[in-house]
């Protein structure tokens, strides 16, 4: 008997054991890749940042001025065409006050909801290479409903709330979506979900919900983007790539880029929002 | 191909013109008078003579021999003590012969010495045999033992990633195994994600795997055939066998089912018992509302077999198997389930019409599925897959002489495949939707294989296989050639050769190169055209003083129509599914070298391979078709160096010792290379920072290596036997990569809600492992 203890003692204390360590690792020579990321908001100005990549493991810049010189590439001429005026946005970089979000080229035409005509964008690089990409808006698709449902919970005199946000599939023809639900606190927001979904198997009505974890008296901001299919395969590849770390199962992704053109090292979006939103006070 | 088939009717002919009419034959089957069990590759020898063979895979045997008065016949096997038996051979006879077991430490070097004799002469290569008695001793994780862990002890056969089970034979995927369980095919080898096999040791008795030179009766996967055959039960008397390890326990009755010993069964069953421990813990934490319930996991199987002897010419079988693992995650709002499991059945016949030929005639049912259930108070999720398989076959083996032995039979299996079954919705039935697609298949095959002794030195066995498969009017048809020779240079040395084209209908799209409960089986269709590998290999075998068996085999294998699944592909609840593979080719090579010695006191092999894979020319596998680069790459199975030591030393007759020692270059992974921000990520783990992944397996773990000891103890109470087996993994606490990940490491700063953010200076790579240095022990009996 005092074996079998002694060997279950051991058992414990081995399972015990600290079986993570960091280890350095040799990785193949990384060539910079050019980074786009430019979205075309009904009424508002042309924004677009043009960033570049680093090594996966190059330490990060230390301050702002630092960082902005790693990462901004500044020397660009970039175009965007629609109905035939080519625009050129100019080097000035900010921040959007609505989105919070920043940009290093930017011009003062605001973009126009049309889903008819496209917009085109060109990028031509220091070294003469250019990335290119196109888009169009697309409709909108209503959020057709946002349900709160209460319940008791046991042992607390607060009830607890989830939220069910309902949008119609839009019929014959492929569509795309991306819903994403803020909390919103303090006048920030901050995010609770993010899917992006097809609607090969939808039939008529989209429901997103969210477990039990809401009081009366939170709010929350439900959006449903109407997205296109490069922007979804995009979105996808780049949720798939951050997801395989950690996941020893996964498959990793490279992120598949929307841009074209001819520079080989190019990543990025360049689309439309087209989104519905809808702000929510929980009550009872 | 008429002139192929045409010469081979014509050598046919001549040779049972040829055989002589002065020749008697005996036969009949050899099995353990102890149990009953009939045993496989037992040596019946005519010394005088120079003359011999050995029981096929069903325990017969059928051996030529010139008229004479007084013949010497002489019955041997590994670990039971030999028979001789002086004939008057006037007319053909029957001779059943049982075998008493000797004890290892009584066992003769000789008897192994002709064992070994035997597999230096035979045209079969690239063969291994696992028999339980060498598993049982051989230390492994948690003290359960598991004949698929030690068959990738042998050359050529590397395991996956730290304790899995996916089993890559010459460069194979996982799915190119053909792993029939009594003849029924088995889809998914694995509990436990991998960490354990289906196959409970104590109903098995042996496994034969073919890395190459497969003969013409198998077919439908290009890698390997691994055939595990369950016991038959104790024909003798009742008895029983079982074991209490730390996290599974097992239990084996077997016994005869009619007086005179005709008839047997056997039950064999195992479960897991983590979940009681799990379930008292989360019992324990009910009232704390912080307590993190844990999951509920367990597996459980059960073998079953029966036999029946119809009659001195007739035996049938029944034998059935049926194993889920069931995973589990219960709250007041939130109920997952997740269940997977292999079932299979077979029925098999055994009818020996003359002592010349004898044939088996099989029904076998397959099922393999997975299902997950997923309800959110009033909203369920339901995802499944399964394939179902009925497989009828028959097998004839016409023994004409002892120069001359023919196989021949054919197969039909159809399949079902049901493919990302999916159904959600709400209660309230506002919302629905559902996915999935369903094939039908249907795979033959017919086969001929003819083995030739033209002289003392050289002996060949050529083969044909005609394969087809038929999917809703997409028809496929496969021609399979298959040789293998033997050279005898010297007593106790000879050259090998063999050449195998194998086809497989059936594909494996898996997110991984580990094997997952989850990965779906699909049929070959119009755009998925079947996968088809050719391999040849040459290699020497060498008896050196009747003790150590030295071998060397080199291999090339050519694989078509592979498949991979395109960058960023989708595969659960997807109905247009193949849009999301990319078809490419591969070749794998190496060179492998064994030298095992199992009698005697120290037994065991060392075996290295030195190999390459490769995998090219997949034109779709990145959408980003403007620079695409058909880049060749590595499986993440690919290892340039494998080494495997294995060694048991009988102390005493209570006391035995064993040691594994393997060694293997790291698997590849795919890592990312570089980094960029982007704002619209918000859900990134830190910084909206995004991989950039390089080329597909694009960086090579450091080396693998590990040191298993394990001492079995044993007892001989009266009813019966029992030891102690206590093993320890990992002796010298190597630390091998599980798998990697990254994080960020920098100052963490508090914020104003008193939450800690860290602000990045660098990303670190952290290794996972999986075993630190991991004592075991499980007590087993038989009585």
């Amino acid at each position: 008997m005092r074996t079998i203890t002694y060997f279950l003692f051991l058992s414990t204390l081995a399972f015990a054991c600290n079986l993570e360590q960091e280890i350095e690792l040799n990785l193949p020579e990384y060539e910079e890749k050019i980074i786009v990321e430019a979205y075309l908001d009904a009424g508002q100005p042309y924004q677009l940042l043009l960033t570049r990549s680093s090594s996966y493991f190059a330490p990060f810049p230390t301050n702002i001025e630092e960082t902005f010189n790693q990462l901004l590439v500044n020397d660009a001429e970039v175009y965007i065409t629609y109905r035939g005026n080519s625009v050129q946005l100019n080097n000035t970089p900010g921040i959007n006050p609505l989105t919070g979000k920043l940009f290093n080229y930017a011009a003062p035409e605001v973009a126009i909801f049309d889903t008819i005509e496209p917009y085109e964008l060109e990028i031509i690089l220091r070294d003469g290479k250019t990335i290119e990409s196109t888009t169009r808006f697309l409709p909108i698709v209503p959020i057709d409903s946002v349900v709160v449902q209460f319940r008791e919970e046991a042992g607390s005199e607060v009830d607890s709330a989830r939220v069910l946000t309902y949008f119609n599939d839009r019929r014959d023809e492929d569509n795309f979506y991306r819903r994403t639900l803020y909390a919103y606190e303090n006048g920030n927001l901050e995010t609770l979900q993010d899917f992006s979904t097809d609607d090969r198997f939808a039939e008529g009505l989209f429901v997103f919900g969210t477990a039990y974890e809401f009081a009366a008296g939170d709010t929350v901001l439900n959006r449903v983007y109407h997205i296109d299919e490069a922007y979804y395969r995009f979105l996808t590849s780049l949720q798939l790539a951050i997801a395989a770390n950690g996941n020893p199962f996964g498959q990793p992704s490279p992120v598949i880029p929307a841009v074209g053109g001819t520079a080989e090292n190019a990543i990025g979006i360049f689309t439309t929002l087209n989104y519905a939103e809808e702000l929510t006070i929980l009550q009872e | 191909m008429r002139i192929y088939i045409t010469g081979l009717l014509m050598v046919l002919s001549f040779l049972t013109v040829k055989a002589q009419n002065s020749l008697v034959t005996i036969s009949g089957s050899i099995t353990d008078a102890a149990t009953g069990e009939t045993l496989i590759a037992a040596t019946i020898a005519a010394p005088q003579q120079g003359l011999g063979t050995v029981t096929n895979e069903y325990g017969f045997y059928s051996l030529k021999i010139p008229a004479g008065d007084s013949v010497r016949i002489e019955f041997s096997y590994v670990g039971y003590q030999t028979i001789n038996r002086t004939l008057l051979l006037n007319q053909d006879q029957e001779l059943n012969i049982e075998l008493k077991p000797s004890g290892v430490e009584l066992e003769a070097v000789e008897v192994k010495a002709n064992s070994y004799r035997d597999r230096v002469n035979s045209t079969e290569m690239s063969v291994e045999i696992i028999n339980t008695d060498q598993v049982k001793v051989i230390p492994l994780a948690l003290g359960e033992s598991d004949i698929l862990k030690v068959i990738q002890l042998k050359p050529g056969i590397p395991s996956g990633s730290e304790g899995t089970t996916g089993i890559f034979v010459r460069g194979g995927g996982s799915d190119q195994n053909l792993i029939v369980l009594d003849e029924a095919v088995v889809y998914n080898p694995n509990h436990l994600f991998g960490f354990f096999s289906t196959f409970n040791t104590d109903a098995v008795k042996d496994l034969k795997i073919y890395k190459g030179g497969f003969p013409a009766q198998y077919g439908g996967r290009l890698s390997s055939v691994i055939d595990v055959k369950l016991k038959e039960g104790n024909y003798k008397k009742f008895s029983g066998s079982g074991g209490v390890g730390l996290i599974a326990s097992r239990l084996t009755l077997e016994g005869p089912l009619s007086n005179n010993q005709d008839h047997s069964f056997i039950v064999s069953g195992r479960r897991t018992y983590i979940d009681l421990f799990t379930r008292a813990v989360n019992n324990a934490n009910a009232d704390n509302p912080d307590a993190t319930q844990i999951p509920d996991y367990f597996f459980y199987d059960l073998n079953t077999k029966i036999n029946f002897k119809l009659g001195e010419k007739d035996r049938l079988f029944l034998s059935g198997y049926f194993g889920r693992d069931q995973f589990g995650f219960e709250s007041d709002f939130f109920n997952f389930q997740f269940d997977w499991g292999n079932a299979t059945g077979t029925a098999r016949w055994n009818h020996v019409f003359n002592p010349q030929l004898f044939v088996n005639t099989t029904l076998t049912y397959s099922d393999y599925q997975y299902n997950i259930v997923n309800e959110i108070t009033d909203f369920s999720f339901n995802l499944g897959s399964n394939i179902r398989d009925l497989n009828f076959k028959t097998d004839f083996y016409n023994a004409f002489n002892n120069q001359h032995t023919l196989r021949y039979g054919a197969n039909a299996t159809w399949h079902n495949f049901n493919i990302g079954r999916l159904s959600a919705g709400s209660e309230d039935g506002l919302v629905n939707f559902s996915a999935g697609q369903e094939f039908d298949g249907l795979e033959f095959g017919a086969y001929l294989a003819d083995e030739i002794k033209w002289n003392d030195r050289f002996t060949l066995n050529t083969g044909l296989r005609i394969s087809g498969f038929n999917n809703d009017g997409e028809m496929y048809f496969g021609l399979e050639p298959r040789v293998s020779a033997v050279y005898k240079l010297r007593e106790g040395l000879s050259a090998k050769a063999s050449y195998a084209r194998m086809y497989q209908y059936l594909h494996l799209v898996a997110t991984s190169g580990a094997t997952l409960p989850t990965d779906i089986w699909y049929p070959s269709t119009e755009r998925i055209k079947p996968q088809r590998s050719d391999q040849v290999a040459a290699g020497l075998s060498y008896l050196f003083r009747n003790k150590y068996l030295f071998n060397v085999e080199g291999f090339y294998k050519d694989l078509d129509n592979q498949l991979e699944l395109v960058d960023g592909a989708e595969i659960f609840a997807n109905d247009k599914l193949e849009e999301e593979f990319a078809i490419g080719e591969g070749e794998a090579y190496g060179v492998e070298f064994s030298v095992e010695k199992q009698e005697g006191k120290l037994q065991g092999w060392i075996g290295y391979t030195l190999s390459r894979t490769i995998r090219s020319d997949f034109k779709t596998i990145s959408p980003d078709a403007q620079f695409l680069q058909e880049l060749p790459f590595s499986p993440i199975y690919d290892r340039r160096h494998d080494l495997s030591i294995v060694a048991t030393y009988q102390i005493s007759k209570r006391l035995t010792a064993s040691a594994t020692f393997v060694y293997g270059s790291g698997d590849l992974r795919w890592l990312p290379e570089g980094r960029f921000s982007f704002q619209d990520v918000d859900l990134a783990e830190f910084q909206s920072v995004v991989p950039d992944f390089g080329d597909r397996n694009n960086y090579r773990l450091p080396d693998y290596h590990r040191l298993d000891l394990g001492l079995v103890w044993k007892f001989f109470p009266k009813w019966g036997e029992s030891d102690l087996t206590f093993s320890v993994i990992n002796v010298y606490d190597r630390r091998n990569t599980f798998f990697l990940f990254f994080e960020p490491v920098g100052e963490t700063i508090i914020g104003a809600d008193g939450n800690g953010v860290v602000v990045p200076e660098r990303i670190a790579a952290q290794q996972v492992s999986l075993f630190p240095i991991l004592p075991a022990f499980t007590y087993n009996f038989k009585f």
